[in-house]
């Protein structure tokens, strides 16, 4: 397996506060990894110092398979990055930001802030300076600065901060696009669970700094079972009924006469028919599975991510 | 570092910075033309030469007002990734950072040199205009002499604003460093410590006046150096050793 990013017990301390503790994270080549986690969590800490932004106390960094110190300037040309607010040079235009930026990276095609402002939708707004930009904008812009260069590595915290649902939907196409047509590693943050749900491989939690779970989305949808809830007038008839009309075991029983069969789910019809046969009630039938939020709800021992 | 420097060149494209500076520069020769015309009014008949107006406004700009300007210039060239939160993008691009402080150094020594041609010029200018006497190539040239040592010699000064406004990350505090350094030298001017003081000794080199003071040239040359490594690799030091937030 080939990893783009790697820590080994990556740990950065604040005073005496643990701001990352000991995360072990491995980002395969070619994948988009989501990392997951409340504020304060530590997602935006460790991704400054994937970025060489802050030092580690201790821990390592590999990326590309080697250190992260080991040919910086080389290295550092083959990312693409965004950290929370992006911020531009306000007297100066948006292609002009990008020009600047691309001078001093030192490698740019040609029409590469062109393709980036009109992939971003920015190209209309070609004379306009970054001091006029709504913060939708300007998270467009810092996107076109990530990706203008086309990095093998994309590491972005909180991309779609700001954008509208359309926004959020072309940034989400475009990302997927770049991951599976040029084979691009994106390490994505978000609070938005849904939006990771979507187009991540494989999500990381994170929790106090700690990296709670690293598990692909394919896992995931494994452990989280689909289930048919039933709610019946009578909990207590409709369970004897499933063990002894369909020798069913693999159900549980909920508050308000619910009830969730985990295992032939496409005998969901002939049981409601059972059930209104013996004068059971049937007010609703629902086909689920636990959500990414769940999951995330489960592992952190809390009710939101906020 | 040549595109480093050109993007510190092409950042101040629309920036009213560069102007406010040249403004704030010309305050001495207008200053010094003042002078003249109310001497003028005084005594019609009164005499003033050119090499009296351009040492008139070199001891403005050296004494008075460069600390001033060059402090708000520095902490605007220093401050600005701060303020302006593009910081992390510049250093993941990847810029290092001892070529990001070093790049606006030399910004920083150029913007200097700017100023002071403006400073010369605009007093030779105002003091065309002004009918100053005693024209010549030898006044012409010894002055461009005094004035570029003593730019030189303020701008080695100025690495300690570099390190404040580092560690402040605002504009505020090197600007209070301007304006106390400029009360200092006006306080001490004339005195003989003033040649120990290294944003006061620069005039007293440049202009040759040093000689009347009971301190030696080398002595104030060596705490301006001293001065400048002290700002310069505490400067480097600090932006190399801090995380950028």
């Amino acid at each position: 397996m080939k990893y783009v990013i790697e820590t080994k017990d990556l740990t950065k301390k604040f005073g005496t506060q643990l701001g990352v503790n000991r995360v072990n994270m491995k980002v395969e080549e070619s994948q988009i990894y989501g990392l997951l986690g409340r504020n304060g969590a530590g997602k935006t800490t460790t991704m400054r110092m994937l970025l060489n932004l802050s030092h580690p106390t201790c821990g390592e960094i590999l990326l590309f398979g080697e250190d992260y110190l080991k040919n910086c300037k080389q290295t550092y040309r083959r990312i693409g990055s965004l950290l929370e607010i992006p911020g531009f040079y306000e007297n100066l235009t948006g292609a002009e930001n990008l020009r600047l930026l691309a001078r001093l990276r030192g490698t740019q095609k040609k029409d590469a802030v062109e393709k980036a402002l009109h992939m971003v939708g920015l190209g209309k707004e070609y004379t306009k300076m970054v001091s006029n930009y709504s913060l939708g904008m300007k998270q467009r812009l810092a996107i076109a600065a990530a990706v203008m260069h086309e990095p093998e590595l994309l590491i972005l915290d909180e991309p779609i901060n700001g954008l509208d649902p359309v926004g959020i939907h072309e940034i989400r196409s475009y990302l997927e696009k770049l991951c599976r047509e040029k084979g691009t590693t994106i390490l994505i943050s978000s609070h938005i669970l849904s939006e990771i749900e979507q187009i991540a491989d494989t999500i990381g939690v994170m929790h106090e700094g700690k990296l709670l779970e690293e598990v692909t989305m394919a896992e995931l949808h494994k452990r989280n079972r689909q289930y048919v809830e039933f709610q019946v007038s009578n909990e207590n008839k409709a369970c004897r009924l499933l063990e002894e009309e369909f020798q069913f075991d693999d159900y549980s029983v909920h508050e308000n006469g619910n009830i969730r069969l985990y295992s032939n789910l496409d005998l969901r019809a002939s049981i409601n028919l059972c059930f209104n046969q013996n004068g059971i009630e049937v007010t609703k039938v629902n086909l689920s599975e636990e959500k990414l939020e769940d999951y995330f709800s489960k592992l952190i021992g809390d009710g939101s991510i906020g | 570092m040549v595109d480093i420097l050109y993007c510190e060149f092409f950042k101040l494209k629309r920036s009213k910075m560069l102007l406010i500076s040249i403004l704030g520069q010309m305050v001495a020769p207008i200053m010094v033309f003042v002078g003249l015309i109310k001497a003028r009014i005084r005594d019609p008949q009164t005499i003033i030469t050119y090499g009296e107006m351009l040492e008139q406004t070199n001891l403005y700009v050296l004494m008075l007002f460069g600390v001033v300007v060059y402090g708000a210039i520095v902490a605007y060239l220093f401050s600005r990734e701060y303020t302006e939160n593009t910081l992390k993008s510049v250093l993941s691009l990847p810029v290092s950072k001892i070529s990001f402080v070093i790049g606006k150094f030399l910004m920083f020594f150029i913007w200097i040199m700017i100023l002071t041609v403006v400073a010369w010029s605009s007093t030779l200018f105002l003091s065309i205009i002004g009918s100053a006497t005693n024209f010549s190539l030898h006044v012409i040239i010894e002055s461009l002499k005094q004035y570029f040592i003593g730019a030189v010699l303020l701008f080695l000064t100025m690495s300690p604003f570099v390190f404040i406004t580092l560690w402040f990350k605002n504009l505020i505090p090197p600007v209070i460093a301007g304006a106390t350094v400029a009360m200092i030298n006006v306080a001490l001017s004339n005195e003989d410590l003033a040649v120990l003081f290294p944003w006061s000794s620069p005039y007293l080199i440049a202009s040759g006046k040093i000689v009347k003071y009971q301190y030696p040239e080398s002595l104030a040359l060596l705490l301006i150096v001293i001065t400048f490594l002290l700002g310069f690799v505490a400067s480097l030091i600090y932006f190399k050793k801090e995380d950028v937030k």
